[in-house]
């Protein structure tokens, strides 16, 4: 990576960035702050996804498609009104993941999704992050109208992906007609017990 | 039954008219026209013909550069008829040097000063927001029709790095902008 490359805009780049950013809604959990992804928030992006954590996400990527991808996810809120967001303990701004509504070209459904930096593993801050994006999921695709597609061995995503309420649809599954792609069906946020 | 949003409220790139010519942020609508372009061989000096899924994380990734960079691809309209026309930009993937200016025209409107119409407007926006005082064109060298027109806008062939080894590099000078 280039350094220079890295820094961030400055003077009226930065406003315009600044302008852009401030219209994602940011959403605070217990524990977590969702705010809009930043160019700052990019060198955590690229290690996840250059490393052996994106395989389940079609990766590792190249950096040229780290970066792409990155960028996709924040061009989703000028082209699809809904993109996504870093993933901030309260009160620092450092990134520990993102979680997205999102929506590939090949995809024929919205969907969300979430990753987390290695180093924040383990603590519930995917699903906290993911159930709180759930009811802005709902609102723009309606209940049932979003899904998480899942690698077959992402054991963990599956398991995530129950546990905020979703069910695999086989018939969804079935046409799409991809070997070892499980697809789970987002019925809105889960009712709690 | 509710409907998805066509869009939500969103700051946009400005727009920037010319005689002919209307920019402006970027639409999911827009993508249709760089399909066509980059399934087509006129896109073999920007690394295609790609598939169409290639071709959509290229586009979409251009335009998240503006919320994290504050710059980006403008689209160019006939300011009379609507027609889309092309786009013209200011790009920075990760391996760029610098602030890159680009552009591509559909099929229908090429050979018509569209680009270097375009191409004008966004220098001058450049410099008028950002106080660069130059910014360059990183193209291959065998794409002697954006070579020539980088040079017909008035730029100069200089020896720095462009995006790829070998890249002709062409300079504009936009100090006297603005």
């Amino acid at each position: 990576m280039i350094a220079s490359w890295l820094q961030s805009p400055t003077g009226p780049a930065a406003r315009i960035a600044d302008a852009f950013a401030a219209a994602v809604p940011q959403i605070a959990t217990a524990r977590l702050v969702l705010r809009a992804p930043r160019l700052a928030d990019y060198p955590a992006y690229e290690a996840v996804f250059t490393s052996d954590r994106a395989r389940f996400m079609g990766g590792p990527f190249t950096v040229d498609a780290a970066f792409a991808d990155f960028c996709q996810g924040c061009a989703g809120w000028l082209l699809r009104g809904a993109g996504m967001w870093t993933i901030c303990l309260r009160g620092s701004d450092v990134a520990l993941g993102w979680v997205y509504l999102w929506q590939e070209w090949e995809d024929p459904e919205p969907e969300i999704g979430w990753v987390l930096t290695t180093a924040a593993e383990g603590r519930g801050y995917a699903a906290e992050a993911a159930q709180a994006v759930l009811p802005h999921a709902v609102a723009l695709y309606g209940a049932g109208g979003f899904v998480s597609y899942i690698d077959a061995d992402n054991d963990r995503s599956a398991r995530l992906a129950e546990r905020l309420g979703a069910r695999r649809d086989p018939a969804a599954e079935a046409a799409r007609g991809e070997a070892g792609l499980l697809i789970f069906r987002h019925s809105g946020p889960k009712v709690p017990t | 039954m509710i409907t998805r949003p066509k869009s939500i409220a969103f700051p946009t790139a400005p727009v920037l008219e010319t005689a002919r010519l209307r920019l402006r942020m970027p639409r999911y609508e827009d993508f249709a026209h760089r399909l066509t372009f980059y399934a087509s061989d006129r896109s073999v000096w920007e690394g295609g013909p790609y598939d169409r899924d290639t071709a959509w994380r290229i586009f979409a990734s251009e335009v998240g550069q503006w919320p994290l960079m504050g710059f980006g691809p403008f689209s160019v309209d006939d300011r009379v008829t609507g027609t889309y026309l092309g786009e013209v930009g200011i790009y920075q993937p990760v391996q760029f040097p610098e602030p890159e200016l680009g552009w591509f025209v559909t099929d229908q409107a090429e050979g018509c000063g569209i680009a270097s119409e375009g191409a004008r407007a966004v220098m001058a926006w450049a410099r008028a927001s950002f106080g660069w005082d130059h910014i360059d064109n990183y193209i291959d060298p065998g794409n002697m029709r954006s070579i020539a027109l980088g040079l017909r806008l008035g730029g100069v062939r200089v020896d720095a790095p462009g995006a790829d080894p070998g890249d002709v590099v062409i300079r504009h000078d936009l100090r006297g902008l603005a």
